[in-house]
Order: C-alpha cells, then sequence, then structure tokens
C-alpha cells in the first residue's frame, strides 16, 4: 500500500518533470527564426472555432443562472441593484477565464493529444523529419503559440457574451435598460479586474497547449496510445490550469489587485 | 566477386560503388540491446533486403540509417557521408537522396493526397513552383497507377493506395537510394506482389538502390539481388534467395514454414 503510493509519487512527480523540459525545449525553439507561420494561423484558426461555439453557449448559460441564483440572496439584504455589477465581476474575475480554459482544455487538449499520438504512432512525424522539417518547431511551437493566443480571445468573448445574459437574466424579473445596466456594470468593474484574468488566461493557454503536445508527442505503444494521450491531455490540462488558477490569486493578492 | 556474379551484376546495372555502408552498428534501448555489431554493404543498383522476424530491430536499423534514430556506436555512410556526424543542415540535404518508404505509409491524414505529395518538395526548397510541382505530381501519380485520388485523403483510401501514395511522395523528390520498411506487410498477396512489381518497375524508371526490409518470403524472391538474415542484432547468414532456399540453418528454416 505505502509502496504502491510511494511508486505513483515518484511516477507523478518523474512525468511533471518531463512535462518542464518539454516546456523547456518548447522554449528554446519557440523564437527560432525559421517559424511555421501558415501553421500557425491553421492552428489559430482550428482552435478558435473549435471551441468558440460552446465557450460561447457555456458563457451565455452561466451569466444567466449567476444572475436568476443570486437575486434572491441579494434581494434579502436590499441589494437587488447590486445584481449586474456582482454578477459582471465574478464573471470577469473567475467565471469567464476558468470556463473558457476548462473548455479548452477538453476539446483542444484532447483533440492535440489524439492528433499528434497518432501522428506519432503512424510514423507521420518522422515521416516529417525526413521531409527536411523540424517536426517539434512544425507541430509543437505553432499549437502552443496558437493556444496562448485564442484563450484569452475567447476569454473576452465568453465575457461579453456572459455580461449580455446577465443583462437578460435581470430583465426576466426586472425591467433594466441596456444603457442603465452598462453604467451599473462598468462603473463597478475596473481595468483591474480584467487585467489579471486577462494574464492568467495566456498561462491556461500555455499550459493547454504544452500538456496536449507533451501528452501527443510522447505517445508510445501504439493505437492503444493514442486514446491514453488524448484522455491524459484533458485531465493534467485542467488539473493544470486550477493550480494556476490558485497561484494567480495568490500572486493577485500579494500584488494588492484583490 | 566470382567471374558468374559479375556478370550477372553487369546485366542488371549494379556497379561495385558502395552508396551505403554500415560497420558495428549498435544500438539499446535502456538493457534491450537490438542491434549488436550489424554490418551492411549496397552497391549501386542494387536490391538488398534485410530479413529478419518481427521485433528483430529492422526498423531500427533502417531508422539509424536514417538517423531517426542515433546509433550508439559503429559507423554509416551513406553517398560518401558519414550520417552520425552530419549537421542538420548538411542531413537534411543528404536526406533529398535517400528515401525512406514507412511500414505504416505515414501519410498525413489532414492534408489530401496532392498536399502529401507537394510536402516534401516544399519543405526542402525543391521547387515553390506551382507549375513545376502540379507536373511532379502528375508523374508520380502517374507512375504509381493512382491519378485520381489527387483530391482525396488518406482516410478514404485502401491500404495498398496507401502503400502506393507513400511510394509516390518517396519518389518525388528522385532518390538515389531507397530504404523500404515492410513495403507488403499488411497487405494480401495479390496487392503485395503489385506493390513489389511496382517498386521494381520504378526503381527501372528513377535508377535507385534499395534496401528493403522484410520477413516476406515473397519479396525476396521477387525482388531481391542479395538478402541479409539478421538474428540477435547481427548478420545470420547472407546470400541470394535460391541459397537461402537451400540452407539447413534452423533460423533461415524457420522463415520458409509456410514456404
Ligand atoms: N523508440 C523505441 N524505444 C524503445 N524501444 C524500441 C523503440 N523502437 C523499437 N524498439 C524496440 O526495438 C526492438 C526492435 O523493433 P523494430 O521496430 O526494429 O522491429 P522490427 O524488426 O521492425 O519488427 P516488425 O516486423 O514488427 O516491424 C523491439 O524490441 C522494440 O521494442
Ligand atoms: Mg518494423
Amino acid at each position: 500500500m505505502v509502496r504502491g503510493t510511494a511508486a505513483k509519487v515518484t511516477s507523478v512527480l518523474r512525468d511533471a518533470g518531463e512535462l518542464m523540459a518539454f516546456a523547456g525545449r518548447f522554449f528554446q525553439q519557440a523564437f527560432h527564426k525559421r517559424f511555421e507561420w501558415r501553421e500557425f494561423f491553421r492552428q489559430c484558426y482550428i482552435n478558435g472555432t473549435l471551441t468558440l461555439p460552446l465557450v460561447g453557449i457555456t458563457a451565455f448559460i452561466m451569466g444567466l443562472v449567476l444572475t436568476v441564483q443570486s437575486r434572491p440572496t441579494l434581494e434579502r439584504f436590499g441589494a437587488a441593484s447590486m445584481l449586474p455589477a456582482m454578477v459582471a465581476i465574478s464573471v470577469v474575475r473567475e467565471i469567464a477565464p476558468v470556463i473558457t480554459a476548462i473548455i479548452g482544455a477538453g476539446k483542444i487538449g484532447s483533440s492535440m493529444g489524439a492528433e499528434l499520438g497518432s501522428m506519432k504512432v503512424t510514423e507521420q512525424i518522422d515521416a516529417m523529419e525526413v521531409s527536411g522539417t523540424n517536426p517539434f518547431r512544425y507541430l509543437v511551437v505553432t499549437r502552443v503559440w496558437s493556444t496562448t493566443l485564442m484563450i484569452p480571445v475567447l476569454m473576452v468573448i465568453s465575457d461579453a457574451i456572459a455580461i449580455w445574459a446577465t443583462w437578460i437574466g435581470v430583465n426576466i424579473k426586472d425591467d433594466v435598460s441596456w444603457g442603465l445596466f452598462y453604467r451599473q456594470v462598468f462603473e463597478s468593474l475596473e481595468f483591474s479586474d480584467f487585467l489579471p484574468a486577462l494574464i492568467k488566461s495566456y498561462f491556461f493557454g500555455f499550459a493547454i497547449g504544452i500538456v496536449g503536445c507533451y501528452r501527443g508527442y510522447g505517445t508510445e505503444k501504439g493505437t492503444e496510445g493514442v486514446g491514453q494521450a488524448a484522455h491524459s491531455a484533458v485531465v493534467t490540462a485542467s488539473l493544470l490550469i486550477f493550480i494556476l488558477d490558485l497561484m494567480a490569486v495568490q500572486v493577485t493578492d500579494i500584488l494588492g489587485l484583490n | 566477386m566470382d567471374a558468374q556474379t559479375s556478370l550477372e551484376h553487369a546485366a542488371t546495372g549494379i556497379t561495385d560503388e558502395r552508396v551505403v555502408e554500415v560497420r558495428g552498428l549498435r544500438k539499446a534501448f535502456g538493457s534491450n540491446v537490438v542491434l549488436d555489431g550489424f554490418d551492411l554493404d549496397l552497391r549501386r543498383g542494387e536490391n538488398l533486403m534485410v530479413l529478419g522476424k518481427s521485433g528483430s530491430g529492422k526498423s531500427v536499423l533502417i531508422k539509424c540509417i536514417m538517423r531517426l534514430l542515433q546509433a550508439d556506436a559503429g559507423t554509416i555512410r551513406v553517398l560518401g557521408q558519414d550520417v552520425l556526424t552530419l549537421d542538420q543542415e548538411a542531413l537534411d540535404r543528404l536526406r533529398v537522396r535517400i528515401g525512406f518508404l514507412f511500414q505504416s505509409s505515414a501519410l498525413y491524414d489532414s492534408m489530401t493526397v496532392e498536399e502529401n505529395l507537394e510536402f516534401p518538395l516544399r519543405r526542402h526548397w525543391i521547387t515553390r513552383d506551382p507549375k513545376q510541382t502540379d507536373a511532379l505530381v502528375d508523374e508520380v501519380l502517374n507512375a504509381v497507377g493512382l491519378p485520381q485520388t489527387r483530391r482525396m485523403y488518406p482516410s478514404e483510401l485502401s491500404g495498398g493506395m496507401k502503400r502506393r501514395i507513400g511510394l509516390a511522395r518517396t519518389l518525388i523528390l528522385k532518390p538515389e537510394v531507397v530504404l523500404y520498411d515492410e513495403p507488403t506487410t499488411g497487405l494480401d498477396p495479390i496487392t503485395g506482389k503489385e506493390i513489389v512489381e511496382l517498386i521494381l518497375k520504378l526503381q527501372r524508371a528513377y535508377n535507385t538502390s534499395s534496401i528493403i526490409i522484410s520477413h516476406d518470403l515473397n519479396v525476396a524472391k521477387l525482388a531481391a539481388n542479395r538478402i541479409i538474415v539478421l538474428h540477435e542484432g547481427r548478420n545470420h547468414v547472407e546470400g541470394s534467395y535460391a541459397d537461402l532456399r537451400a540452407s539447413n540453418d534452423p533460423v533461415v528454416r524457420s522463415f520458409f514454414i509456410f514456404m
């Protein structure tokens, strides 16, 4: 039992170490002069469109549900007029970045794990190498850059959709014009609410890309390894997102931004 | 070399120039020693076959030659260059001259057949001129007899068709040496024979030398000028198909189980 646990801990630590080494390799290659622009733009497009519908729908529902559920509590304290501001702040600071990243981990992380995994086991990565292409730069560097840059974009879009859904939620019981709602939201919302969220979403995007690629690129053991790569990419990326979120709240606290 | 084989070789266009020379090749993964002092010579124009059972290290051997895997010890010379010490740029230049047909065809799933074929041309900076690219793609598609697949994706092709397109992608760079990793494995005997015949036809047309890795004796019979049996990481026996056929060696006999 104890030995089993120790072995597990060791393997998790080794895995973490290898992931760090993989990230190190990314940074070595990330600014190389022969950047694969074409593949990068293709990845941005794929990862953006792959995730946008789901992110949009979830953001809409989150905004709406949060508004409807927060109303009774706020009414009890006679603070129903605070509703737009309160929901908007939680959306911008936490809900949108984390939901976007988790959906990204599920959609993008798993598809990267599976795609690179099957490319590995069917020797497509070797074939690239033979064709005068550095497969790490072609496949990994472009993908990690694309998630790092696209997740924040998706987060901003989900901010907008969730706030719009909040307005709809408020109007289920009240009658608040868009103009008034807008003023209520943006008078309470500050740039210091938005900035830490934006910064952490770059880290989330990086985590999704690097974990998805690490799992896919390291696939072994034939086709069964592909499913495993996809699955463990989602699990690891989601876990990492929450760990990063925890670290982000500590940092903003220390910087006095909370 | 005796007079008889010299004559045979002259007839088939084999010269004495060595295009691939492997000496004392060793490769281990951890404690699993796969190749342990393997030697090989490939002459220009020759079809050399390496016969070995599954897991004997055949793929590892040609991946070392292509430097997709780093050999632990030994020397590998291809077309006069020392593969193990080349820098990346020189290695890429050498790789243009070596074709590699992968065991699993290794077509890029996300690209059409046409894009698959263009990929090595563009990446090796052979040509970016659309007209010239088009002509080359046409040429190899016709050579493998599949011009109609141009806009298809690999997922729409059968195993035999994938192998042919893989072959086309290998040949589009007009390599001098081609390494075939089990060209017939996973195909039915008829398709397998077609692939071998195609390989021989293309070999004559493009004048290549090849190393064919396989455990398929039909390939040995149809295509090989010379056969090396790889067993326990070393050269076990070497000879023509007829030599092996007549051999009493138990390892060699084991390949003839179904014959
Ligand atoms: N990347 C690798 N890492 C660790 N071990 C490997 C690797 N590649 C091959 N091996 C090991 O090397 C040995 C030989 O493998 P190889 O793929 O060369 O066999 P093969 O002769 O091509 O067999 P097959 O006919 O099944 O393709 C096997 O034991 C395999 O486990
Ligand atoms: Mg093999």
